[in-house]
């Protein structure tokens, strides 16, 4: 299926050892099924143990291998080398505009600190009910497409307005899980939310590219979330939430 | 400054552009091609198009600012010249302030052109 030798390049960065990041070629004997490309960075490990990716629950539900596959981010976990290898080759980066801490591995503090600020959880400063805070079904369909975010980070990674401007730039993740909680009936802050958001970087620098709709390896669509975001901030913010909290 | 007015003011200004432009076309096609210089020196010099002329003027300035000021608070920051070199990362702001100026004196210079070609 892939002739006897599969080649794969992979991006090398030790801080400790390398002044520069570097292409390191491994040559493998080609897999006598199709793997995966997680399984694929554990063989080249038994081969050369400083080689440094992370992984957890090798499903596609932790997110923690994210990564740049063949120039398209995606999770290592759940996807097949058949999808991405061409003529016996492939490409393994880190995620791109985030701070390499050793060859896959990269610093997720900006990202992280963009989804702490948009408060990713639920407030409600009425009294509590005995049991749990109910909503509609029609309400409850609203947050599908939403709440199912893993954050991997790689619709972030891939998005030109976050490599350019992290610090101010929410990002997709983040703005998806922003329009989680905006588009739930029981949160009761939408207009302290949207105020959060309405300076002109934190939606507005996102300019519909959507390379992070191509690249979510759950198949959600932050672009729509934005989209929705940008609605609701154009809107007079006062007739968003009625009295009683209910959502227009 | 809101997001939401930025946001306007590039649709809004784009919008009343391009109308402006496809009532220029209107006006020129509207003569199946036999429209005298006298036609169109009568079109273009009227008050109301020297009017809307120079509101159109005022807004591709305000559209070309927007879409300059994205542009050089994307690619003109210490991390995005920081990919090209670290010296010339460091004059960022410098660098950033410089295209701004630059592209504000053009806008300011073109405006008085245009308005002293109509006006005048």
């Amino acid at each position: 299926m892939f002739g006897n030798k599969l080649e794969v390049s992979m991006y090398r960065y030790n801080p400790e050892q390398d002044e520069f990041p570097y292409m390191k070629k491994y040559k493998i004997e080609k897999p006598s099924k199709d793997i995966m490309v997680l399984d694929l960075l554990h063989l080249l490990k038994e081969e050369d143990e400083s080689i440094s990716y992370r992984r957890s629950c090798r499903e596609g539900v932790c997110g923690s291998d994210g990564m740049n596959i063949n120039g398209k981010n995606g999770l290592a976990c759940i996807t097949p080398i058949s999808s991405v290898v061409k003529k016996n080759k492939i490409e393994l980066r880190p995620l791109p505009g985030l701070p390499v801490i050793r060859d896959l591995v990269v610093d997720m503090t900006e990202f992280y600190a963009q989804y702490e600020k948009i408060k990713p959880f639920l407030q409600n400063d009425t009294t509590a009910p005995e049991q749990e805070r109910l909503q509609s079904p029609e309400d409850r369909d609203k947050l599908d497409g939403l709440y199912e975010c893993i954050l991997c980070a790689c619709c972030s990674t891939s998005c030109p307005s976050f490599w350019w401007n992290p610090d101010k730039f929410v990002g997709p993740a983040a703005l998806l899980q922003a329009y989680r909680f905006l588009a739930d009936s029981r949160d009761l802050e939408t207009v302290e939310r949207l105020e959060a958001l309405s300076d002109p970087f934190s939606v507005y620098r996102c300019h519909g590219i959507m390379n992070c709709v191509s690249v979510c390896p759950k198949g959600l669509n932050p672009n729509k979330a934005i989209g929705e975001i940008k609605s609701m901030l154009l809107k007079n913010k006062k007739n968003i939430i009625t009295s009683d909290g209910a959502h227009q | 400054m809101k997001g939401s007015l930025i946001w306007y003011a590039q649709r809004y200004s784009s919008i009343l552009i391009f109308i402006y432009v496809a009532y220029i076309f209107y006006f020129l096609f509207s003569f199946n091609g036999q429209i005298s210089y006298f036609d169109w020196t009568m079109f273009i010099l009227s008050f109301e198009m020297k009017a809307f002329t120079s509101l159109i003027s005022l807004l591709i300035i305000l559209h070309s600012f927007i879409g300059l000021w994205t542009v050089g608070t994307d690619y003109l920051t210490k991390r995005t010249l920081g990919f090209l070199n670290k010296s010339v990362a460091t004059n960022a702001n410098i660098i950033r302030n410089a295209y701004y100026f630059l592209f504000v004196v053009m806008g300011i210079l073109y405006l008085i052109a245009i308005l002293y070609i109509i006006w005048l």
